[in-house]
């Protein structure tokens, strides 16, 4: 149904006319892509609208007036921050209100206590520096500083400085969300009085329905208010250098540093990671693809092409790297430690220590800008997983295998086999595998490569980010639980009965694989007959 | 056949009770929580049993309350409204431990006695909260959220990847153990969350009430190659707190946790009850305890730094703190307690906390370190006014994450044959609850007297919890009359 001139009305009257528009020129400015996470697939050319109304909230109270409005009226409704997630995180159907929330950039820091409390329109870049001036420090997600904290928190959330801390829902403290249905929930220590800084309880834990192993895409409400677990970190300034696009921190090398490391093989790399883990030293420990450092070395697309070019499946087979964060968190002799006994596991291991720029580029600054991978015109990270070192290091390779089917027009990348690294001190493991594409070619088969990476994945037997809303939920739901589809459809159901909240959200994979008729001929699931087409 | 038959039949007739000694095993506990009356016990082997046990209880609309281990203090599984007891102790395999991963995989009966020697014989340990039971289960604690006493994890919580069966009597694995075919599988179950939605944490703190938990994955830590126990006597509680902001951001120490003269004496004492009542008269009213680990590689040097960083501080900002290997007055104190911070508590002795007059009643929530000094000076002013003796009442404050936050938990012991008493100390935790809550604890884990106290508070917090049960219960058979079911 379209925004009547009444339902606007009531709509401007809660955030103001200066803070609402259906003018098509300013909705037009949330059309999903060009250039973005993802952008320019089938998934955006089916699935995505302009949204028919835009509002911008400033206030808790403000989004829940608006959600009522929508509900009582049959409105379907997005949440939208910074919109990093490309065209998963705008509208899907017709005439859908947009619920900005930019405007909802409030931040307090409690720097004894190791938290801060954002709005969902409060990024990453000033947290990070508010917290390093006292004496703590984020983990900014590949989504880069410039992504909403809370929309990564409930999205993804991880970075390879999560060695430390791994899950991003461990940061999650007191939250506020409002429900579909425009009821204001609150979470943690917020459900018993004002202070924001616990995250639990009482009793079941409602923090379950803010995402799964990653996130709703507002399909489950709004998180308007968070309290944000910060980590304690070392005292020392890391100093900003550089020009834009060329910046970077300087590290107090005392306190805070990178080595590089040259290794035998793959199974070395692995091996140290481990050991790293057992010692319960450093910050990070990641393991960086060949194809990254071409990244990092060149200053445009050309140079780009020019160093990568020179590589073979050979050399890429044939580098092993572990790239080691040493961060002094005591004092300078705890750093000192904690490179001994690293020295002790590369030299176990035949590891060799490169020069390593005294710099931080990316994680600790505000990890990879979206632009950063932007080597073809369009790129998607396809697969994310946290498990441990056992999966990690073999859930590449089946991806640059499956690739090979879909290249191009994949970029070729030499059999990549993208990147893993330590979580929670090597009781976990993460592997991410990245592709590249030509907007200008035929995209299709990126489409069905998205969907034959589930195939992968189930018959492997590998866990997946691919879960919940971000595939076909009856491609994967009966394989991993099994049916998690049908508890998360009953939840879905029991708070959203409308599907208001970002409709056909956790169904949306589903519905486009019904709409996109090049992507027919890969469903060999059973679905409901009205799932909507 | 009737229900009882169906049960019976289900798990066998030798893990089927229902005479009258054996339910009364499972009316009471050690709380004072009124006397339940189970209709009967049943002993599932499996999690198919399991499964199909709550199965016919679902269709039948008869409540299951699950219980884990032989030593309850909150109430949580004495059956309410009848029904069936699901006794889970013969669920007690450890399924496997995984060294590379530091994981072991375990069932919901194993005690802490037996996954605490099995990790041993490996090298490895569970970060423990405080003297657990040697024969409660160690899922149900870390589901519940027991506090470890070591808190230099940045990633704290334990649990990984589990099983679960709904109240509907679905089988449902969570977490990366969800894959088809888990355990045959490169995915080891290292992740809880997901898929889809974070079912696991509808299941922490839920007492029961969403369903039952059969297996886990848990994250288990290397046993430290050298230990260092250290102790200081406090008098002033904010001093200590203070001293504590300062170190643990720092990431030092392993177990960190302050105890004060009732709770310490309780722990310590062998001849009862004199050396309680000479312990409790002599120690200094709070301890601090510190203990730093050097761990697999250069465990010398790993001490030394932490060593050298505590004298800075202590020269520097501290100097009124007396931080030692020994306690004064207290010798051979080190050697004492270190393996009682380590080991559960021997199931052939009274636990400390019913050593002190039978019975106990322990009122803990979180709240910020700062403000621990307050709740403090309030619990002793509403103990006065219940006629309480201040020098019963047991404190014991875990800090926890890098000490941004702590968990005070202040015990009152009783008679549990004295009903005055018993009363008392009722009405007393009840009203401490009231007044503590409005001056900003956080109760996390609701029991008993506690829950509607709590939920009155977070009313809307209570509203979408029914709401979450009703999609998982309809019937709402899983431990009913609990939280706010």
């Amino acid at each position: 149904m379209a925004i009547s001139k009444e339902i606007y009305k009531a709509l401007e009257s809660v955030a103001g006319p200066e803070y609402i528009s259906d003018d098509p020129v300013i909705c037009e400015g949330y059309r999903s892509g060009p250039g973005g996470y993802e952008a320019g697939l089938g998934y955006e050319r089916v699935m995505t609208t302009v949204p028919g109304c835009v509002i911008m909230p400033r206030t808790t109270e403000e989004v829940q007036r608006i959600v009522k409005i929508c509900y009582r009226n049959d409105i379907p409704y997005v949440p939208y921050s910074t919109g990093f997630y490309g065209p998963r995180s705008h509208p899907h159907v017709e005439d859908a209100l947009l619920i900005d929330l930019k405007r909802m950039n409030d931040f307090v820091l409690d720097e004894k206590h190791f938290y801060v409390e954002v709005g969902p329109g409060m990024v990453y870049s000033p947290i990070q520096e508010e917290c390093m001036q006292h004496g703590a420090y984020v983990v900014i997600g590949g989504g880069g500083a410039q992504a909403s904290a809370i929309a990564n928190l409930i999205g993804d959330g991880w970075s390879p400085l999560s060695h430390r801390i791994g899950l991003p829902h461990r940061r999650i403290l007191g939250t506020e969300i409002v429900m579909p249905d425009g009821e204001l929930l609150k979470m943690g220590s917020l459900a018993q009085g004002d202070d924001p800084f616990w995250g639990e309880g009482p009793g079941p834990d409602l923090r379950g329905l803010l995402r799964g192993y990653t996130g709703l895409r507002g399909c489950l409400g709004i998180v308007t208010r968070m309290a944000i677990k910060t980590l304690p970190f070392q005292p020392e300034r890391l100093e900003p250098t550089g020009i834009s696009p060329n910046t970077a921190l300087t590290l107090p090398e005392k306190r805070v540093k990178w080595i590089n490391f040259t290794v035998p093989s793959k199974d070395e790399q692995v091996k140290s990671m481990r050991e790293i883990g057992h010692a319960e030293i450093a910050g990070a420990v990641t393991k960086v693809p060949l194809f990254w450092r071409a990244i990092a070395k060149a200053e445009c697309k050309e140079e780009f092409w020019d160093i990568w070019g020179k590589e073979t499946e050979e050399s890429v087979a044939n580098f092993f790297i572990v790239r080691v964060l040493l961060i002094g968190y005591t004092s300078e002799e705890q750093m000192e430690y904690d490179e001994r006994v690293l020295m002790d596991i590369m030299n176990e291991v035949g590891g060799i220590a490169r020069r390593t720029k005294p710099s931080d580029e990316s994680w600790i600054k505000n990890a990879d800008s979206a632009g950063m991978w932007l080597m073809c015109g369009g790129y998607v990270s396809v697969d994310y997983v946290i498990e441990t070192l056992s999966q990690s290091p073999g859930h590449g390779p089946c991806y640059a295998e499956l690739k090979k089917k879909y290249t191009p027009p994949l970029m070729p990348d030499y059999g990549d086999p993208g990147w893993f690294q330590s979580f929670e001190m090597g009781h976990q493991g993460y592997s991410e595998f990245l592709v590249y594409w030509d907007p200008d070619d035929d995209t299709n088969p990126v489409d069905q490569f998205y969907v034959d990476t589930s195939k992968m994945n189930i018959k492997n037997r590998f866990y997946t980010s691919l879960l919940g809303p971000h595939q076909p939920l009856y491609l994967t739901g009966p394989k991993y639980g099994p049916n998690y589809h049908e508890f998360l459809l009953k939840v879905k159901n029991e708070f959203d009965p409308k599907w208001m909240s970002h409709p056909p959200v956790p169904l949306a994979h589903d519905v486009f694989v019904e709409r996109a008729p090049w992507m027919h001929h890969m469903k060999d699931w059973e679905s409901p007959a009205d799932i909507p087409k | 056949m009737d229900l009882k038959e169906k049960l019976s039949e289900l798990v066998g007739s030798d893990a089927f009770l229902d005479d009258p000694a054996s339910l009364q095993n499972y009316a009471t506990d050690y709380s004072y929580t009124p006397r339940g009356a189970p209709g009967c016990v049943v002993k599932p082997a499996n999690s198919e049993e399991v499964s199909k046990v709550i199965g016919v209880c679902n269709q039948n609309a008869i409540p299951v309350v699950p219980c884990s281990s032989k030593v309850h203090f909150y109430g949580a599984t004495i059956p309410k409204e009848g029904g069936v007891v699901l006794d889970m102790s013969r669920m007690d395999r450890i399924l496997e431990i995984d060294p590379d991963n530091r994981r072991v995989r375990f069932e919901a009966g194993v005690t802490w006695d037996k996954l605490t020697k099995a990790l041993e014989k490996e090298g490895f340990r569970v970060i423990m909260p405080l003297t657990p039971p040697a024969e409660r289960s160690v899922l149900t604690d870390f589901l519940e959220r027991e506090e470890p006493t070591n808190q230099v994890y940045d990633y704290g919580e334990p649990l990984q990847g589990m099983e679960v069966v709904w109240p509907t009597g679905e089988i449902f694995r969570m977490g990366s153990a969800s894959v088809e075919g888990y355990p045959d599988s490169p995915s080891k179950g290292g992740n809880p969350s997901g898929p889809g939605l974070d079912f696991y944490r509808f299941f922490q703190c839920a007492q029961g009430t969403m369903g039952v938990v059969t297996w886990t994955n848990l994250k288990i830590e290397s046993i430290p190659k050298m230990d260092k126990i250290l102790f200081a006597p406090i008098v002033d509680l904010d001093y200590a707190i203070n001293f504590l902001y300062r170190i643990l951001p720092r990431r030092i120490g392993q177990e960190v946790l302050l105890l004060n003269n009732v709770d310490l004496a309780a722990i310590l004492a062998q001849d009862w009850p004199a050396d309680f009542e000479k312990l409790k008269a002599t120690l200094p009213p709070w301890t601090l305890i510190l203990v730093i680990s050097g761990l697999l590689r250069r465990p010398e040097e790993k001490i030394a730094y932490e060593e050298n960083f505590l004298a800075q501080v202590i020269k520097n900002e501290f100097s009124d703190l007396r931080l030692d290997e020994n306690l004064p007055g207290f010798p051979g104190l080190r050697n004492k307690l270190l393996p009682i911070l380590r080991k559960p508590w021997p199931a052939d002795v009274p636990h400390w906390k019913n050593r002190v007059k039978g019975a106990c009643q322990s009122l803990f929530f979180h709240t910020r370190p700062v403000k621990a000094q307050q709740f403090v000076t309030r619990i002793r002013e509403i103990a006065v006014n219940h006629g309480y003796p201040l020098s019963d009442i047991g404190m014991y404050i875990q800090p926890i994450e890098h000490n941004r936050a702590c968990r005070p938990e202040f015990t009152f012991f009783y008679d549990p044959g004295n009903e005055g008493e018993k009363s008392a100390v009722r009405a007393l935790y009840k009203d401490a609850a009231k007044l503590l809550l409005n001056e900003g604890a956080v109760f996390t884990r609701p029991y008993g007297d506690l829950a509607p106290i709590v939920y009155e508070r977070a009313a809307s917090y209570a509203a979408a919890l029914k709401r979450l049960k009703k999609v998982f219960d309809p019937n709402n058979i899983m431990n009913p009359s609990n939280l706010c079911f």
